[in-house]
């Protein structure tokens, strides 16, 4: 409500926005009335109005920016399709790094099972090898108990190795 | 998903536009894509001459404000429709620009505040003759030189004059948009003109023309 202690410059209270609602036509026409009865009097409110009228009057000269072309709606509404499918795909999407960790760590167990079983495989083949040239050579295994002359006594063990090893 | 778009068809004796945009709002949450770009149609306008008066970046300019849109279109759902439509569209926007201006590292397009003779002239005549030019090319060539002369003001002020005077958007508006007290922007507008008007007479006067001419404006 401007009253008539609302109104003028420094020493006015309020004075700018009720000059400003008085420019936008946004007082009540009581209180424009006691604003117009406050500017005959006061010539530091009415100077400032008259400046402020006159900036209203070159800012609109101006008129208002051009708006967007008729394709503009158009335009916003296939970026926005086009953002749902990206986002549908998206959500399709949203197991695939567990399902490419997944092939990732069967590729390598696969890997990793190869690498044993060729591995099991090639002892498996060295040691019958072994055994067939231990066969072929006659080689009698150290460590094999031989029934007709088995050891009786500790004296009898320790002969028996070395005999063994000075015929090597 | 984006539900089909049926055909749009609204009440015609709904009063009011924020009425009916709530309506339109209420059947886009509902995947209406038929009703969101009718809100496109009724805010394009307005969200191009707001982001054109904070950005002054015509390249960028219908970026920006697709931009918007889409993020309005995100989150349409999680509007409760407690303020305006157009409200939490413009504040978006506003955060947007800012949002542009910070990711490209730009400043605001500021153009050289000094007006040559014959801007000045062309100015004065403009004032003069006291009615927008009736040409596009003329309207285009006053909004260049007030701008000019508006690049003398501190942003906020400028963007204030810009939004207020040139693209009408109400105090109320600004307020909401800017998150002010309404006072406290009646108070800058307020100051913001009685700056303009100074850069003005100061543009006049080294321009050639006496300041408190009969052309200068002021005294009417």
């Amino acid at each position: 409500m401007a009253s008539e202690k609302d109104l003028g410059n420094s020493g006015c209270r309020n004075y700018e926005a009720v000059l400003e609602d008085y420019l936008d036509g946004a007082l009540g026409a009581d209180d424009a009335t006691a604003a117009e009865q406050h500017w005959q009097n006061c010539a530091s409110c009415r100077n400032a109005l008259e400046q402020a009228a006159a900036s209203v009057r070159i800012l609109r000269l101006a008129g208002r920016s051009d708006g967007p072309g008729p394709a503009f709606a158009p335009t916003v509404m296939a970026r926005i399709r086009s953002g749902e499918q990206d986002r549908l795909i998206e959500r399709a999407g949203f197991w695939q790094p567990l399902v490419r960790l997944g092939w990732r760590f069967a590729a390598a167990a696969t890997i990793v099972l190869c690498v044993l079983v060729s591995y099991d495989a090639g002892w498996g083949r060295r040691t019958q090898r072994d055994i067939a040239a231990v066969r072929l050579n006659g080689v009698s295994d150290l460590f094999a108990p031989d029934p007709a002359n088995a050891p009786t006594n500790r004296d009898e063990v320790l002969m028996m190795v070395a005999e063994t090893n000075h015929a090597k | 998903m984006v539900a089909s778009a049926p055909a749009l068809t609204l009440p015609l004796d709904r009063a009011g536009k924020k009425e009916e945009d709530r309506e339109l709002v209420r059947l886009s949450q509902n995947g209406n894509e038929a009703a969101f770009e009718e809100l496109v149609r009724r805010h394009q306008q307005r969200v191009f001459a707001l982001v054109g008066g904070i950005l002054r970046r015509p390249e960028d300019l219908e970026d920006v404000a697709q931009q918007v849109f889409l993020k309005a279109y995100l989150g349409i759902r999680r509007f409760d429709q407690r303020a305006a439509f157009s409200t939490w569209l413009y504040k978006i926007a506003v955060n947007e620009c800012w949002d542009y201006l910070r990711k490209k590292k730009v400043r605001p397009l500021v153009y050289e505040a000094d007006l040559s003779e014959e801007q000045v002239s062309r100015l004065d005549g403009i004032v003069s003759a006291d009615r927008p030019p009736e040409t596009a090319s003329a309207r285009a060539e006053t909004r260049e030189v007030l701008e000019r002369m508006l690049s003398a003001l501190p942003e906020q002020d400028r963007q204030l004059l810009v939004l207020k005077e040139m693209e009408g958007f109400s105090v109320q508006e600004l307020a909401d948009i800017l998150n002010l007290n309404v006072n406290t922007v009646k108070v800058r507008l307020f100051r913001a003109r009685g700056r303009i008007m100074d850069v003005y007479r100061r543009r006049m006067v080294s321009g050639g023309k006496a300041a408190g001419s009969q052309s200068a404006p002021g005294k009417g």
